[in-house]
């Protein structure tokens, strides 16, 4: 099969092979759960309950009006304890809802919703009620990019299951648990967008999933939708929402544009699954799945756990962590992922992984001075200047960092990763990125 | 849990296995094959500037950078690479003396100077190189045949100071020993002839350059332009083409000097221009010039356009032309 990718990129190690073949196992009591209210990229909400109220596991606790907000769901029946701020997995503090079983399970899901009758605006309501965002990148909300503006036709839906960052491995194992429940959640945002081409993208590294889904998508065919499988390479940053598109569409994501700008719509499968969940069982977002993982983690696992669930409070029955070589903590990825203060954090709606590195994984380097080699150059798959960009950056200049296209950088870190003087690329163009907008804050507000 | 032990880094968290250390160990790696050539060729005193000038070259960075109160980077191997190539790049028998001062030149001045590795403008090794040609004209001009001893003091001079002189490629052919411009070619790609310590076997730099290549350490780019521009500027000169690649440094420089990461462009645009005209200027010094061999100066005096170079970029992912001003007022 021929296998589509985007110009660029870089081979990180791949580390899957310890938890690629391993069952998801489901994890469904927990002695409590921390959930932060603001899971979402958009406007903060509000909590819609009270410390000492009864919550039942799916009753909505958290919600705002506004057209980019998701509301935020009970994990499971119990008491609310606290209402406080707590750490969440992007290293900030934000207000989390804390929740303890009473062991009664008593369920407040949605009525079941038939996507293929229903209309379209009651299919975004719902998607939006089930609390549904992004899951693999920053949470978001699922029902803005289903309601493209009237000016931007959308011709393809594109399910990334690239999970191009290393060691993660939950995606592939739900496309091979829960391929049914994929391809439904393609299928309902086919009908909602009315939309007939659909693309599963994944890595060639997970090509043997390939007959089970066209298996899979075969038996669902529905009238008017086509769905198809594509390989890509195995080449990081294969899963970036530009990357992908470029690879299956041949098309560039214009420069401070967005996907429907080239008539595409982008969720990652695990969100897809979440739909199917939110029409086919009324179940809201109230678990997910992550990959935990890492030379000090001695149960590498795939999981599902109530959302909210501390990381720390499935040690040692769940996980089991070699405290004495562990190094660093990473929610997510090690490409992408914050590292974390410690393991005592909850997973929520966007944490794919939870990594913890040993000592030999996660090494200090310290940056030496450029040799101008041309490395992160070519591997920019976004085509800037890496090096320049640092230059620039540190010289100040922040005109120069624009010009160069600091704001179009995807932060994948591609360019740190094959930086042989270990320069902290990425790191700072984070930062620069940030300096510029508020500087462009600064001066739109003189210009007013 | 020691919490407050872990690293809190920002992402990413793997690294490439890729060092500058390793990098310049390819490079070293890379260069062997010659340089036991050039040992090969002529014998101890080859064997002498080139120690001398690796050991003055890491000598006086470690010592510049310890004077400076700075880390001392030759770990890195950089210095080594820079002594290697420059005495790769002058006659086996430079008395020791003038290799130590080339080299102490070329770390001090044209790389220490500017702020140490990835900062220097020029080519250390050859500005190295230029600064002896000019301070010791005859040393740096002194040719010796191949497997002679050179303490007795024979020189020649080297085939392309022949065809400058006006020789037809079968009157330089004979002085290798070969009958037929065939036989001159063959001789050029095995190098058994007169020059400087590592430029004289094609075949064993492509060997280096192939491996440099293969292992991402260097772009093609740059070198197959130069060698191009050399053959075709040549032509048009009435040079012969292939005899103008495979002689004097040109392939050496091509493949070693022209693709220098600090001191050339980055972008692979920038490359191409980089190369068109080092091999542009090395033609035209060949046969307009002072001095027999232009590649020196062809990739120096490029270097000095490096920066400007750099800006001929590639457009970025999703760059869209910004569409012309709109009229006042429509905003
Ligand atoms: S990869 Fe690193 S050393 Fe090489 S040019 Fe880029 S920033 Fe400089
Ligand atoms: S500059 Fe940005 S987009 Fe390019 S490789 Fe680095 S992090 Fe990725």
């Amino acid at each position: 099969m021929e296998r589509k990718t985007f110009r660029g990129g870089a081979h990180p190690p791949e580390r899957k092979d310890r938890t690629s073949e391993l069952p998801i196992e489901y994890v469904r009591s927990v002695k409590q759960v921390v959930v932060p209210v603001n899971q979402h990229f958009g406007p903060p909400i509000q909590p819609l309950v009270k410390v000492g109220d009864s919550v039942k596991r799916g009753q909505k606790i958290a919600d705002a009006e506004g057209r980019m907000t998701v509301p935020v769901h009970a994990p499971i029946s119990g008491v609310v304890k606290k209402i406080e701020p707590r750490l969440q997995p992007n290293n900030a503090e934000g207000p989390a809802i804390v929740i303890e079983p009473d062991g009664s399970d008593v369920v407040d899901f949605l009525p079941v919703l038939d996507a293929f009758s229903c209309t379209k605006d009651q299919a975004l309501a719902r998607i939006r009620e089930a609390g549904i965002v992004g899951m693999g990148g920053a949470g978001f909300p699922a029902h803005v990019k289903l309601a493209p503006p009237p000016n931007k036709p959308i011709d393809v839906v594109i399910a990334n299951a690239a999970e191009c960052e290393p060691y993660l491995t939950i995606d592939e194992r739900l496309l091979a648990e829960r391929p049914g429940d994929v391809v439904d959640g393609m299928a309902i945002l086919l009908k909602t967008l009315g939309v007939a081409k659909g693309v599963i993208g994944l890595e060639a590294n997970k090509e043997h999933l390939v007959p089970l889904l066209s298996e899979t998508i075969a038996e669902r065919r529905r009238e008017g939708q086509e769905i198809s499988v594509i390989v890509l390479e195995t080449k990081y940053p294969q899963g970036g929402e530009k990357m992908l598109i470029t690879a299956i569409t041949g098309k560039e994501v214009p420069s401070g544009g967005l996907p429907m700008d080239v008539g595409c719509v982008v969720q990652n499968v695990g969100t897809l699954a979440a739909v199917a969940d939110a029409f086919n069982k009324g179940q809201p977002l109230i678990e997910r799945g992550f990959t935990v993982t890492g030379g000090a983690c001695k149960t590498p696992k795939n999981l599902v756990v109530p959302i909210g669930t501390l990381v720390s409070d499935l040690v040692p029955d769940t996980i089991q962590v070699d405290d004495e070589n562990l190094a660093r903590v990473v929610a997510g990825g090690p490409m992408m992922g914050p590292a974390v203060p410690s393991y005592a954090f909850p997973i929520q709606k966007n944490t794919s992984g939870v990594l913890l590195m040993d000592k030999a994984e996660a090494r200090y380097f310290q940056e030496q001075p450029c040799i101008r080699c041309g490395r992160c150059m070519r591997a920019c798959s976004c085509r800037l200047s890496p090096a320049l960009l640092n230059e620039a950056l540190n010289a100040g200049d922040l005109d120069a960092a624009e010009a160069i296209g600091v704001l179009d950088c995807i932060e994948c870190g591609t360019c740190s990763f094959v930086c042989p003087s270990r320069i902290q690329l990425v790191q700072r163009f984070r930062i620069g990125k940030q300096l510029l907008r508020a500087k462009k804050q600064k001066e739109a507000q003189r210009a007013r | 849990m020691p919490a407050n032990s872990l690293l809190l880094s920002s992402s990413p968290h793997v690294y490439s296995g890729v060092t500058t250390r390793r990098l310049m160990l390819s490079v070293i790696i890379a260069l062997l094959p010659a340089t036991v050539f050039g040992v090969v060729l002529y014998g101890l005193p080859a064997l002498g500037v080139i120690l001398t000038s690796v050991a003055a070259s890491v000598l006086s960075e470690a010592g510049f950078r310890a004077l400076l109160k700075r880390d001392i980077r030759i770990g890195d191997l950089s210095a080594v690479v820079t002594g290697l190539l420059l005495a790769l790049i002058i006659p086996p028998s430079t008395p020791l003396w003038m290799v130590a001062l080339g080299a102490v030149f070329a770390i001090v001045v044209a790389k220490e100077f500017f702020g140490g590795l990835g900062a220097n403008p020029f080519n250390p090794a050859l500005v190295g190189r230029a600064i002896m040609i000019m301070s010791f004209p005859a040393a740096l001009t002194t040719w010796h045949s191949p497997f002679a001893p050179i303490a007795d003091a024979y020189t020649t001079a080297t085939p392309l100071n022949l065809l400058k002189m006006g020789q037809s490629l079968t009157d330089v052919a004979s002085t290798v020993g070969a009958s037929t411009p065939a036989g001159l070619y063959w001789n050029l790609l095995i190098g058994t002839r007169a020059g400087s310590i590592g430029e004289s076997s094609v075949i064993l730099l492509l060997a280096g350059a192939a491996f440099l290549l293969i292992m991402g350490v260097i772009a093609w780019v740059t070198p197959v332009f130069m060698l191009g521009s050399i053959a075709l500027f040549s032509w048009i000169l009435g040079v012969d083409p292939l005899v103008a690649v495979i002689s004097g440094g040109a392939v050496l420089g091509a493949f070693f000097m022209a693709t220098d990461y600090a001191s050339t462009p980055m972008t692979p645009k920038g490359k191409a221009i980089f190369g068109i005209g080092a091999g542009l200027v090395t033609v035209l010094i060949r046969q307009f010039g002072g001095f027999p061999e232009g590649v020196t100066y062809g990739i120096l005096i490029m270097n000095a356009f490096a920066p400007f170079l750099n800006k001929l970029r590639v457009p970025k992912y999703g760059f869209v032309k910004p569409a012309k001003p709109a009229k006042e007022g429509s905003r």
